[in-house]
């Protein structure tokens, strides 16, 4: 029988224009994920919204830069080993974290 | 006007009355005797049919070419409302009843709906209530399917069922889970496997009822709970939870 397992959720705002050499930022941080072997990570993107510049971020004719919300869900010490890896990668952004509780379904 | 009820779901009872259209009661037929007397109790609800054919105690087949004017048909009479309501009008039901037949079953009511009507004048007041409660963040992929269809639907539509406050479906654009695979769009659109995560707010109590369903209705996935604080504006004419 499984049970739920104490976990932390971290939320992470960033826009899509976002950039980390080269590469779209939120794909980056996708990629130091994995390779830090954290349990998942999914990408949404918001419809609109504002953040820290004050500049509203929205789909416009050419050029997108809408919000990016990353979740990531793992066990305490592994979010706390990929805390340092993000913050390094970010000029600006958001990140939040947030007790959970978490079942992992594999049947 | 008599106030409205909406029957509760759960277990009931369902009792149904078999007669002729043509039996008498004081003055008028029986049936409409009975629905009268179960409307003016607050009965739910009732209903009354006639039946195409069929015979009865006095052994005589009833049937539409066989009757004058189609007077003599059986009608069966319906309702359905919990076990006291039924006990308590049983017996004047089986007083009225002097040629026919009365039964009960137990029941269980699914789903009992009633369309809000509008309600005339100004736009009801708002209140704000705020509670504490739970957050269920549900994790899977946009190609997982239930019985042939999207699992997300199914997990929707069984919350609804359940009476589950609310659920909110959200697509990601990319992404890994267990599985390890990426669920990046790919570019000629085929295969499509995105990221999906429901979201649902519940009391912990309900929510915890939520959970264990759709524990039962993944087969790869994650479910992540966490107590989050809540603000409901409420219009002040529907009934809180």
């Amino acid at each position: 029988m499984q049970t739920y397992q104490p976990a932390k959720l971290l939320r992470l705002y960033v826009t899509e224009s976002d950039r980390y050499q080269e590469k779209a930022l939120h794909e980056a941080i996708l990629e130091k994920c994995r390779e830090l072997k954290i349990a998942g990570a999914t990408v949404f993107r918001g419809v609109e919204g504002y953040g820290e510049t004050a500049e509203i971020h929205r789909a416009r004719l050419l050029g997108h830069d809408l919000p990016i919300v990353m979740q990531i869900v793992d066990t305490p010490d592994n979010i706390e080993r990929l805390l340092p890896a993000i913050e390094g990668m970010l000029d600006k952004g958001l990140i939040a974290i947030s007790d959970v509780s978490a079942l992992r379904i594999h049947k | 006007m008599m106030d409205t009820r909406m029957l509760p779901r759960g277990v009931a009872k369902k009792v149904t009355i078999y007669l002729n259209e043509d039996t008498q009661h004081h003055l008028g037929p029986l049936y409409e005797s009975i629905l009268t007397y179960l409307m003016h109790k607050g009965v739910a609800g009732a209903t009354a049919t006639r039946a195409f054919a069929g015979f009865g105690g006095h052994n005589v087949l009833h049937t539409p070419k066989m009757e004058a004017l189609a007077e003599h048909l059986p009608i069966r009479v319906e309702f359905i409302d919990s076990a006291e309501k039924v006990e308590e009008v049983l017996p004047t039901l089986y007083d009225m009843v002097t040629d026919g037949l009365i039964e009960v079953q137990d029941t269980h009511v699914v789903k009992s709906a009633m369309k809000e009507k509008p309600l005339p004048g100004p736009k009801p007041a708002r209140f704000r209530e705020a509670a504490k409660a739970k957050l269920m963040q549900i994790f899977f992929g946009e190609a997982d399917r239930w019985h042939e269809e999207p699992l997300y639907d199914a997990i929707v539509k069984k919350l609804r069922m359940m009476e589950i406050a609310g659920a909110t479906v959200h697509r990601g654009v990319d992404g890994y889970g267990a599985k390890g695979h990426s669920h990046k769009k790919s570019f000629f659109h085929v295969s499509r496997d995105l990221p999906v995560m429901i979201s649902v707010i519940e009391s912990a109590e309900k929510l915890g009822l939520a959970a264990a369903a759709v524990e039962e209705m993944l087969d790869d996935g994650l479910i992540v709970i966490s107590d989050v604080d809540i603000v409901r504006l409420v219009h002040a004419n529907l009934p809180t939870s």
